[in-house]
């Protein structure tokens, strides 16, 4: 080998920018070689505490980032900055979250653990692995990633039909949509002549927009809309939300979620795509009406909140047609927030479904206040966040991004979103009268809070809290991030 | 004869496109939409290499990326469909209805 | 040096709130003590600010300071910012006199989940007085906003038969009015940036831009700060949420309701609307549209009270008259109209509250509101016929009592400015005695009818207690009402000021360093500020 090819090839620097995917892999690897090899029984709580350490690892392993200069790697396929290291430190912590609300429900839904924490970290993996590439083809693969392994995990509850009928609508529909993506991409390909990011902003910024570019970022769009659910390509969401276990249901609606937003981030913003902001306009206005019109009718406390991500993912996307300079902050900081919220809603619905979630309807909910304050009480947070009451990250969340849309002239998008986030009230009070101002149908005590979901509840709700009363920090390094981007 | 361009690839291309999306959209059968998928898959491959021709080994390289892919996902597909036809005894997309679409 | 005395005063009841966490919740007395300790502690520091706010009465100016601009989240210029006037200060007191009445009223009117409801009362004193301190708009905002939770809670948990519904009306209803409001805050905060390129929420910084923004786009934004406003005060068309509210909520809730939260509407007028927009509130039209609305608000809510069948609906009804005629003081716009404005503000919370906690005390005893099951209760209540004699009197406006001076002085003013007005809003006093006094005569007199009504034993010393500080109050302001008027001298007349400032007769008393700049000409910056689809946004 000469030296001019070692050279070339990765240095120490670059494992280091994506060390967090390279520790959740081992850990994602080890523990689908110790799943053979330890006794059935005990295996659900060793191998989630291993998991538990590998989340653990990986958030380190994010914060370590921020210590290393921001910069590419391997090629310029993945690029760390600020801007990824806040979606890794997202995702991360979320399935942190998750993987300590799985402790209780593997045992009480009587599920096979090995598998199951391996492909939550392996999804992690895609997730941070998109939330940093800046490259087409690596964006593909990650995206693929973090798919298939929601995929599996949207029907782990197997022998329950309700379930793996779930998973294939979510097969379905999701790789059909990542068809769609990868025929954006090819023909984006064709219209710049690269798949980096970064070189194709500079065609597109350089001449005139050729038409073809027109059509990859509309097809694009329309394949990362499906895998937030953004209308009009939300119909899979209340099905697979229904269907999957309620753990990977706060998963797959936060950190894909925000991973793939992080994604939009990039192709939108910094490949100067064309003609975004009407796509993002109507796409906007449809998914804050159709989502909160479609939850006001909903008695199933997991297709309510479907619908709501729904909306939420409109909320979100208002962000992303304002300017720049306020939109890419905004839009970094309700994911964060939402993270939080959704991630802590599911952790609350998942301990009280009880085996073979047999309670998740509203009725269902009926006189927790008494029968479980605690639970109750965090959930309440979580569902006023939702609504965006103040003192609560989803509040200054919707606070950032309406004023970011006004801020570029969105009336019209802005006027819509805030009426839609009255609208929306509606629905998430009907939880909390449920649970507060209704006597409770069943006396049985619920399941006392075991320690995982505890601090699941805890780390969620102190989350929420933070972004709703010192949303500073959070804001100040989201402009810091956003400014590397353009 | 004309010399075949790069536009014949992109028509031929966009052609298994329409038929795939058309195929997911009227097919039944979960396996003939799963089908379906892999032929806008390969669509997206033609046009791949066809764009190679233009802008250099690139689109080739990828279009392999896209094949094992398709594969690995056609793996995962065809499994959950296992475990879901255990459940319901049946592959056809309109029996697919315990949860309302 | 700054002081912390607002802090305190705005704190105390959340220690309380976050201190009966910590008690077991079988321990209801232990739990109704802490409740009331801490009411009554929140009542005792705000004491001593009447001698301290009275040493500085005609100073100009927001007076005790507390924070800086831009110190909580200085990324988007929002800042812990405190500071009161003349007209906050009145405010401020009501509400920790009331806050304490109504705890101590719900005693023995509570018994089910003690510990949440003392709670989230606790949490809603600490939102309203937010409300009236802030200096910052995002300050104002998220405590107007939070309000809601706990208010919705005490509706919906402890309310009557149909409180659900009222609770989420109550909920929708004013969240749809507050995102209105929100939009024309972010507006306001926009244009001081182009305008100064400063970003940032604090109120009387935006006092200097926002009466710059032209006409045609103000009108909008009066109107998403007024729908807003009106909807919490309420003013007549948006008024349906609030009998059904006042009638389901618990006791001591309707009494906060009347007595403070629906003052935070009309607290709003004049804080908000009237400075940030004084070219719009000076144009007839809109001011004649808010006359007529304030004037329809009184007969509408006079003429319905009459018809009530139920005691608790009256009262509800009759507040919608009275805050007709606060309204009416604001948009009269005259230094009369505007203090008597707050006075009655101050008077209708004393006298209302007292009405409600009159009827929570007969629902308490018999468990009906029906005016029919009732009669000749002065027989066998004496003391409880005295107050509640005293009380009526106050709210329908007999000289002597407090309700006289604050309608009055609004008439007063009204009728300087057109005398059609005050012609038009006279006949509202008028109904208000009747029927008051036909409902006293309904309930109180005669002999007892029904049997149910012969062993109702009189008021016990709590609820003498809960009464006292009211009627004192009453005739206080009744009797000597010129210290009220002094306080509200310097607030109200530089907003008189602000909107006209060729009133003749205050230019001795206002500081000029302290108003809005006057309508500037700086149309392209303006333009940008505020872009056309401004007007998209009102047709919707």
């Amino acid at each position: 080998m000469t030296p001019s090819t070692l050279q070339t090839l990765p240095q120490g620097i670059e494992y280091v920018r994506i060390l967090p995917e390279i520790v959740l892999s081992a850990f994602g690897i080890v523990i689908m070689l110790l799943d053979p090899l330890v006794d059935q029984r005990r295996s659900s709580r060793m191998l989630g505490t291993i998991a538990l350490i590998g989340s653990l690892a990986a958030i380190a392993a994010s914060q370590y980032q921020t210590q290393c200069p921001p910069g590419t790697a391997f090629w310029d396929m993945v690029r760390v900055d600020a801007f990824s290291i806040f979606f890794h430190i997202v995702v991360t912590t979320v399935t942190a979250v998750v993987i300590l609300t799985s402790f209780e429900y593997m045992d009480v839904q009587q599920l096979h653990a090995g598998e199951y924490y391996a492909l939550v970290l392996f999804g992690a993996v895609g997730m941070c692995l998109m939330s940093s590439a800046v490259e087409l083809v690596l964006i593909f693969i990650a995206l693929e990633i973090s798919s298939i392994s929601t995929y599996i995990l949207a029907g782990y509850r197997r022998r329950v039909a309700i379930s793996s009928e779930s998973s294939v609508k979510y097969f379905l529909l999701g790789s059909f949509a990542t068809a769609f993506f990868l025929y954006g991409v090819a023909l984006m390909f064709g219209a710049t002549g690269s798949t980096s990011i970064a070189k194709i902003g500079e065609t597109l910024n350089a001449g005139p927009v050729p038409l073809l570019a027109y059509v990859a970022i509309a097809l694009m769009f329309v394949g990362l809309g499906f895998k937030v659910a953004a209308a009009p390509f939300h119909i899979w969401t209340p099905d697979v939300y229904e269907g999957a276990p309620a753990p990977i249901v706060g998963f797959m609606s936060t950190a894909p979620k925000a991973a793939v937003f992080a994604v939009l981030l990039r192709v939108l913003f910094e490949a100067h795509a064309p003609g975004r902001l009407w796509l993002i306009w109507v796409v906007a206005a449809l998914s804050m009406t159709l989502g909160n019109i479609g939850a006001l009718v909903q008695d199933n406390i997991k297709r309510l909140l479907a619908y709501s991500s729904i909306a939420h993912a409109g909320y979100l996307l208002v962000a992303f047609a304002a300017l720049p300079s306020s939109g890419i902050p905004a839009a970094m900081f309700y994911t964060a927030a939402y993270a939080a919220m959704n991630v802590g809603c599911f952790a609350v619905i998942s301990h009280f479904a009880s085996a073979g979630e047999r309670r998740v309807t509203l009725e269902d909910y009926a006189g927790l206040g008494r029968r479980s304050p605690i639970l109750a009480a965090t959930l309440t947070l979580f569902l006023l966040s939702l609504i965006g009451i103040p003192i609560t990250g989803g509040f200054f969340a919707k606070f950032y991004v309406f004023s970011a849309a006004l801020q570029a002239d969105l009336v019209g998008l802005t006027v819509i979103g805030v009426l839609n986030s009255a609208v929306g009230a509606y629905y998430y009070l009907r939880v909390i009268v449920m649970m507060y101002m209704r006597e409770p149908r069943e006396e049985t005590p619920v399941a006392p809070i075991p320690f995982g979901l505890g601090a699941a509840l805890a780390i969620s709700g102190f989350a929420t809290l933070y972004l709703g009363l010192l949303p500073g920090r959070v804001l100040e390094y989201a402009r810091s991030a956003a400014a590397l981007l353009r | 004869m004309a010399p075949i361009t790069t536009l014949h690839y992109l028509v031929v291309a966009a052609a298994l496109f329409v038929l795939g999306v058309v195929g997911v959209l009227t097919r039944r059968n979960v396996v003939v939409v799963l089908m379906s998928i892999e032929l806008i898959l390969n669509a997206v491959n033609l046009n791949l290499v066809a764009f190679s021709r233009i802008w250099g080994l690139q689109g080739q390289i990828f279009s392999i990326f896209v094949i094992t892919d398709a594969a690995a996902e056609a793996a995962v597909g065809l499994g959950i469909l296992i475990a879901f036809f255990r459940n319901k005894e049946t592959v056809n997309v309109d029996e697919v209805d315990l949860l309302k679409w | 040096m700054q002081s912390h005395i607002l802090s305190m005063i705005l704190f105390t009841p959340l220690v309380g709130a976050i201190l009966l966490l910590f008690v077991p919740k079988d321990n209801k007395d232990a739990i109704r003590w802490i409740g009331n300790i801490f009411a009554a502690l929140g009542l005792l520091v705000s004491i001593p600010l009447v001698p301290l706010f009275w040493a500085q009465r005609a100073e100009p100016g927001f007076k005790f300071l507390e924070g800086t601009a831009n110190n909580w989240i200085p990324s988007i210029g929002a800042g812990y910012n405190l500071g009161i006037d003349g007209i906050s200060f009145l405010l401020i007191m009501l509400t920790t006199l009331l806050g304490w009445v109504s705890i101590l009223s719900s005693w023995t009117a509570i018994e089910t989940r003690v510990k949440e409801y003392y709670i989230w009362f606790l949490v809603l004193q600490t939102g309203m007085l937010g409300v009236f301190m802030a200096l910052d708009f995002f300050l104002f905002f998220v405590f107007w906003e939070a309000m809601l939770v706990p208010m919705y809670l005490l509706i919906g948990i402890w309310g009557g038969p149909r409180k659900l519904y009222a609770a989420i009306k109550f909920f929708l209803y004013t969240l749809f009015g507050s995102v209105l409001m929100l939009l024309g805050i972010l507006f306001l905060y926009f244009n001081h940036h182009t305008l100064t390129g400063v970003y940032t929420f604090s109120i009387p910084e935006l006092y200097k831009t926002a009466p710059q923004i032209p006409f045609h786009y103000a009108i909008w934004l009066f109107l998403a700060f007024f729908i807003g406003f009106a909807i919490k005060v309420p003013m007549f068309p948006f008024h349906t949420w609030l009998p059904d509210a006042h009638v389901e909520a618990p006791t001591a809730g309707s009494v906060i309701l009347a007595g403070v939260l629906l003052k935070m509407g009309t607290y709003g007028m004049i804080r908000f609307l009237l400075p940030f927009f004084p070219g719009v509130a000076m144009d007839t039209r809109v001011r004649g549209w808010m006359i007529g609305l304030s004037i329809v608000g009184i007969l509408y809510g006079a003429l319905v009270s009459l018809m009530q069948k139920d005691m608790k609906k009256l009262v509800a009804y009759s507040s919608v008259s009275h805050l007709g005629f606060c309204t009416l003081g604001i948009f009269a716009l005259s230094p009369l109209g505007l203090s008597g404005s707050v006075l009655q503000q101050v008077n209708h919370g004393i006298s209302t509250g007292a009405l409600f906690l009159i009827v929570g005390i007969l629902y308490e005893r018999r468990h009906t509101r029906e005016i029919s099951e009732y009669g000749g209760i002065s027989n066998v209540m004496p003391v409880y016929a005295t107050i509640t004699m005293i009380m009526f009197l106050s709210s329908m406006g007999l000289p002597l009592l407090n309700g006289f001076v604050g309608e009055f002085t609004i008439l007063q003013g009204a009728f300087m400015e057109n005398w059609k007005w005050a012609a038009w809003s006279v006949p509202g006093v008028i109904l208000a005695a009747a029927y008051l006094l036909w409902l006293y005569q309904r309930v109180f007199f005669g002999t007892v009818t029904n049997p149910k009504n012969e062993k109702l034993h009189d008021l016990t010393p709590r609820e003498v207690l809960t009464f006292a500080p009211l009627v004192i109050m009453a005739f206080w302001i009744g009797l000597y009402p010129k210290p009220f008027f002094e306080i509200l001298e310097q607030p109200v007349n530089q907003i008189v000021h602000t909107v006209r400032p060729n009133y003749p007769g205050l230019n001795g008393v206002v500081n000029a360093s302290t108003q809005p700049t006057m309508p500037a000409t700086e149309p392209e910056a303006l333009i940008r500020a505020v872009p056309p689809a401004a007007n998209a946004k009102g047709k919707k």
